[in-house]
């Protein structure tokens, strides 16, 4: 049995808001223990002056001290979990500063929650499990090569994506929507075998990720099931050729998204989440729908469009559906709402989650909706830079798993 | 005796003082006690269970931060319950049940609202301001009834 | 969702702290055990944890501040002494509670100073209030220093 991976926790309220069982239970699952940094009420004071944050909360200068003192290694831990109430808008502030002084300092790796009292374990779960993976498994993912034959399954909220690999490169792929979890997931790895020309007797080594990756891991004999952050930086570094260095990974899905500053591959800060579906692939499929077109198409509609021309705002999906049905019948043209609703999904994520990580070039768009070119082009304008969307990125957790899961091949 | 309210809620010194001075002192160790002590949904480490948020609906609106309405549930009762109150006003060191300032913010104000007697004042920095605090607390207390129903 | 069964129900816990020049924790816990008739005792680094029926309690307080009255502080403590939820051991560090002791330990000598005072003066001359905590602590600025500071900003 491994050592428990050791998580510092650094927070403000929720023993008080009744969640800090479920931060244990989230970290006991992923076999990690919570801790709380000790330090002295001069290290307090001490931090506080030194930190140059002088906030009103007596815990939030104990946060701060905390950091500090992991930071300049007088506590040992192997991740940071931060977490504060949601809507404290004094927390919200040393949350961000100490997510972004952490990783500047330390090679620790950080994960932010803002929780409210309906925060359970579940939520936690995955990002528990990136925290300990990226701590536990620096070995595993410091792999930059494919080796063997090798499979990755992505079962995710929308879709299923299957992927086989063979010397370092990508031999087969599968795509479905994601129905019956399982069926879907046979479904996309048939494809995938098919393309390949293989038989589920030749793959040395399979790995899988996304929402469903427990059951059809157990289905598949998985070798390893591993969540989608660390598994999508894996991919999208490797895919984009980009293993070394600083790059930050976006990958708006279907049911949440995911932004992840990566470090030589390895995640360092990541956000996972958006408020509403309004900012996920989501809303991007019910405009399709509304506009009668597929949603592969609407990519293409919107690079047409001007979406300055419709206004909208889909911090809520409901709201971002009425915007969209109200431009329509005041007569604006499918091209433009599509360019407004692919701008305003890019907006949403930009403002409510890549404003909590550090966004370092190169960056690299994946998951299906990078391939929806007017959102693409609607990130690149608001973050201005040019966005890199690697080949195969749609496939980026199965691919990611399937390089990863080389690791596990006997004899490896 | 009279029931006073301490604040910071936490303090050993207030407590102490109310107590030897024949009051009771009302501070956040009951409210942990009697969670601590009642069975139910197993929520630790301070038996606040998510619903305890809801509770301090009655306290603080929805918008505001669960943390600060799981402290009000333990402080809300302990507030109605009291007939007086001691603060210190730079109690700016007090983590845990002390430890939100907005939190605190909204005791000082919901004990201030009341009508009730109360004392404030800051920690004393020298021998001198020792004394002071002391006789100033012992007075107050003094002034407080001391048997049930007495003025 | 698990259920909870609390322990030791009905009894109630009293921190007991000692800052005495003559006395050290582990002699307070010596003639504490002398005087406990069965309420538990546990001695800390600071002085007991005194833990049974609320009237037992009480009554053991009362005689253990008796021992040195103005070195001796007593606080409520929501746990049972040793509750795996508060040790230290388990939550890697002490929990927050501890460091706002840690602030009051700091003025523990003043509090002193004043109880020896107030048992002084018992029947004795008034002592003086300390004055209300000023809101608005800052002072205007006087006008001469006004023109002194401009003065040397000019110069």
């Amino acid at each position: 049995m491994n050592r428990k991976v050791r998580i510092a926790q650094l927070s403000c309220g929720p023993e008080y808001s009744g969640v800090q069982k479920e931060i244990y239970d989230a970290a006991e699952s992923v076999g990690a223990e919570v801790f709380f940094p000790d330090i002295a009420l001069a290290d307090v004071e001490r931090a506080v002056d030194a930190f140059g944050l002088d906030v009103r909360s007596a815990d939030l200068k104990l946060m701060i001290a905390r950091a500090m003192a992991l930071v300049e290694g007088r506590v040992d831990a192997d991740g940071v979990f931060i977490s504060t109430c949601f809507r404290c808008a004094e927390a919200a502030i040393v949350r961000n500063e100490l997510r972004r002084y952490i990783p500047e300092h330390s090679r620790l790796p950080v994960v932010s929650y803002s929780f409210t009292e309906r925060t359970t374990a579940g939520t936690l779960l995955t990002r528990m499990e990136a925290l300990t993976t990226i701590a536990r498994r620096r070995a595993l993912l410091a792999r930059e090569e494919q080796t063997g034959i090798t499979m990755g399954v992505d079962s995710g909220s929308s879709t299923t994506k299957a992927v086989v690999m063979k010397e370092n490169e990508i031999v087969g792929t599968g795509w479905l929507p994601t129905t019956e979890v399982l069926k879907s997931a046979d479904g996309a790895v048939a494809q995938a075998l098919e393309m390949a020309g293989l038989t589920m007797d030749d793959i040395q080594a399979i790995g899988t990720t996304g929402y469903g990756r427990f059951l059809i891991g157990k289905h598949l004999g998985a070798d390893l099931i591993q969540e989608e952050l660390t598994v999508n930086s894996k991919g999208a570094v490797y895919l984009a050729g980009h293993q070394r260095g600083a790059s930050t990974v976006i990958d708006i899905g279907g049911m949440d998204n995911k932004a992840i500053s990566v470090i030589d591959g390895i995640p360092g800060t990541f956000t996972m989440g958006g408020i509403c579906a309004g900012a996920s692939g989501r809303f991007l499929e019910m405009t399709a729908k509304r506009l009668g077109v597929d949603i592969t198409e609407l990519g293409p509609l919107a690079m047409k469009g001007m979406g300055k021309n419709v206004p909208m705002n889909s911090y809520c999906i409901v709201f971002g559906t009425q915007s969209l049905v109200n431009a329509l019948a005041a007569g604006s043209s499918p091209e433009d709402v599509a360019a407004a609703a692919c701008h305003s999904v890019a907006e949403q994520v930009f403002e409510q989650q890549l404003q909590e990580i550090d966004i370092k070039e190169p960056v690299i768009m994946v998951g299906g909706t990078s391939l929806i070119e007017g959102l693409v082009y609607a990130m690149g304008q608001l973050l201005q830079t040019e966005i890199v969307v690697p080949r195969h990125s749609q496939y980026i957790g199965a691919v990611g798993s399937a390089l990863l899961a080389s690791g596990f091949i006997k004899g490896e | 005796m009279a029931k006073v309210f301490i604040y910071p809620a936490t303090s050993l010194i207030l407590s102490d003082l109310v107590a030897r001075f024949g009051h009771k002192p009302l501070g956040a160790a009951l409210g942990i006690r009697e969670r601590i002590q009642t069975a139910g949904v197993d929520s630790p480490p301070l038996q606040i269970t998510p619903e305890e948020p809801k509770r301090g609906l009655k306290y603080a609106a929805v918008e505001v931060p669960s943390g600060v309405r799981g402290r009000m549930a333990i402080y809300g009762p302990l507030i109605e319950e009291s007939e007086a109150a001691i603060i210190v006003t730079d109690a700016d060191l007090a983590f845990g049940c002390m430890g939100c300032a907005r939190t605190d913010e909204l005791i000082l104000f919901s004990l201030r609202q009341k009508g009730m007697p109360i004392l404030e004042l800051k920690y004393p920095t020298n021998e001198e301001e020792g004394i002071q605090f002391v006789a100033a607390v012992r007075k107050f207390l003094d002034s407080l009834p001391k048997e049930e129903g007495e003025a | 969702m698990g259920e909870y069964r609390p322990d030791y129900v009905d009894t109630v816990t009293k921190y007991v702290f000692i800052e005495s020049p003559s006395m050290t924790p582990g002699e307070l816990a010596l003639r504490a055990y002398e005087a406990s008739e069965g309420v538990l005792i546990k001695e800390t680094c600071f002085g007991l944890q005194v833990s049974g029926e609320p009237e037992s309690v009480d009554r053991l307080i009362e005689e253990i501040r008796t021992f040195d009255p103005v070195h001796i502080f007593v606080k409520d403590r929501g746990f049972p002494p040793g509750d795996p939820r508060r040790c230290r051991a388990n939550l890697g560090g002490a929990r927050p509670g501890y460091l706002g002791h840690e602030r009051e330990f700091r003025v523990l000598r003043y509090i002193t100073r004043g109880l020896e005072e107030l048992d002084r003066r018992e029947e004795g001359a008034e002592v003086p209030e300390p004055a209300p905590p000023a809101r608005e602590a800052r002072q205007k600025l006087d006008i001469k220093r006004l023109q002194e500071l401009i003065d040397t900003e000019e110069s």
